[in-house]
């Protein structure tokens, strides 16, 4: 099975690579929440525009990036059909607010995605998940998204190997009683193969002196650059709801 | 579709989201054992990796959410896997919104609760006997409050959405048959297979 890894650019050089992992989550996080917080059409392009040049900075191939972004657009699209239409006493009338108020949000959810590159695509999964731990983020919870990012790429392969045994048979999925059972088997066996793994993998890792704490060769520190690059992202998310507020004084 | 994007609820829905999920997070994460995370973590990439399978329904396809499972086999664990699963499905593979991953949670996590509620209530007598029609019923009323809650809140959010609600919970359906059935066959498959995986045996009468 095909996929792409997130962090599959993080070799490259640019001014947000080299920026320090925890300032570089912070300062973006604030950005998303920022644009996906905006109720005007000319505000959120303004976003937009942020993200992408955050993007373009950061180098990542805008293929890459557009091959992602084709689940948020296909989420989306149910949306511009059905909202511009609204039914009265049985009659379909178009209703031109509706389209806008898609394409808002359509320009935040794209907004929001393509910011996820420039924030953890461009940096190693290990170094994203130290800086989750420094950030405070419960030890626990850091843990489990590192070992669960692992074992989906193993269990991808491992379905596959499963399925395609299924298919060696003759299985045909179809819509029927008998293709959701046997898939629920097939689940069922993914599960116990995982589990017994899980065992002798843990076990494995105690013998090697695992606590439960991470140890990266990551060394984190705060220089005078990457406190710029906070200052400007953050001032982003700070301007555009100013901007709101000012236009919003205007009107009145 | 459980996992709505950025940008559409209103933000006092996905910012009570994440009050709720921090609540029941900070709750279960304490009951929880550093020994346990290996264990969990697997299952977790598990049910993920399985949420992923398509199963043709007519001319279309659906794919199984799984969540009412993640509440038989993990119990209370499940709400602190369902999190995991939303982030890395949002943060890594772009699907569902950043600022929704609470409400994603609440929507997808506290109906695999109450599927372990109802399992481990139905089965507590007879549990190779009941697996099967217990797990089916799980995993049936796990789909249709997800798709329960998310409708109430597109409708909550505004009045244009009411249309999108109505189709999103036509739509599933068939997905919460199809759910109920292969929940029900896992589950029956678990007790005979490997009885340990499942959170709701352990304390039952044999």
């Amino acid at each position: 099975m095909e996929y792409i890894e997130i962090d599959e650019y993080h070799h490259l050089m640019s001014p947000i690579h080299q920026w320090d992992p925890r300032a570089k989550i912070v300062s973006i996080l604030t950005l998303i929440f920022s644009v996906v917080l905006l109720y005007d059409l000319e505000l959120a392009a303004l976003g937009l525009i942020f993200a992408v040049i955050l993007l373009l900075i950061s180098k990542i191939p805008l293929k890459f990036v557009m091959w992602h972004l084709r689940w948020v657009v296909l989420f989306i699209l149910p949306f511009f059909l059905i909202m511009p239409f609204a039914v009265l006493e049985g009659d379909i009338t178009v209703n031109p607010e509706g389209f806008e108020y898609a394409f808002l949000i359509l320009i935040k959810a794209i907004s929001a995605v393509i910011l996820i590159f420039p924030m953890i695509g461009t940096m190693r999964f290990n170094s994203t998940a130290k800086a989750l731990e420094r950030l405070k983020i419960p030890n626990k919870i850091v843990q489990m998204i590192i070992f669960t990012y692992r074992y989906i790429f193993v269990f991808i392969d491992e379905f596959s190997d499963i399925s395609r045994s299924l298919d060696s048979r003759g299985f045909r999925r179809r819509t029927n009683m008998h293709t959701i059972r046997t898939l629920g088997k097939a689940i069922g066996m993914l599960f116990v193969k995982s589990y017994e793994r899980s065992e002798r993998v843990y076990n494995a890792m105690c013998s090697r002196g695992y606590t439960g704490n991470l140890k990266t060769f990551d060394k984190f520190e705060m220089m005078r650059n990457d406190w710029v690059k906070m200052f400007i992202v953050m001032g982003m998310a700070i301007g555009l709801h100013l901007l709101h507020f000012i236009y919003f004084m205007e009107m009145i | 579709m459980v996992h709505i994007s950025d940008g559409i609820l209103s933000p006092g829905i996905w910012i009570s989201g994440y009050v709720i999920t921090i609540v029941i997070l900070a709750f279960t994460l304490r009951k929880m054992k550093t020994e346990d995370i290996p264990r969990l973590s697997v299952i977790t990439a598990a049910i993920f990796v399985a949420s992923l399978i398509h199963i043709p329904v007519g001319p279309t396809s659906a794919h199984f959410l799984l969540n009412g499972l993640a509440g038989v086999t993990l119990g209370v664990f499940a709400y602190p896997c369902i999190f995991i699963a939303i982030v890395l499905q949002s943060f890594l593979f772009q699907h569902g919104g950043i600022t929704t991953i609470g409400i994603n949670t609440v929507n997808t996590g506290v109906p695999a609760l109450i599927a372990y509620a109802i399992f481990r209530l139905g089965t507590r007598k007879d549990i190779h006997k009941r697996a099967g029609i217990f797990g089916a019923i799980a995993g049936g009323v796990a789909v249709t409050i997800s798709v329960l809650f998310l409708s109430i809140e597109l409708v909550t959010t505004g009045e244009v959405f009411e249309n999108i609600a109505i189709i999103i919970a036509s739509a599933h359906i068939p997905i919460i048959i199809i759910e109920a059935i292969a929940t029900g066959t896992i589950a029956a498959f678990f007790v005979k297979v490997k009885p340990e995986i499942l959170e709701g045996y352990k304390g039952v009468k044999r």
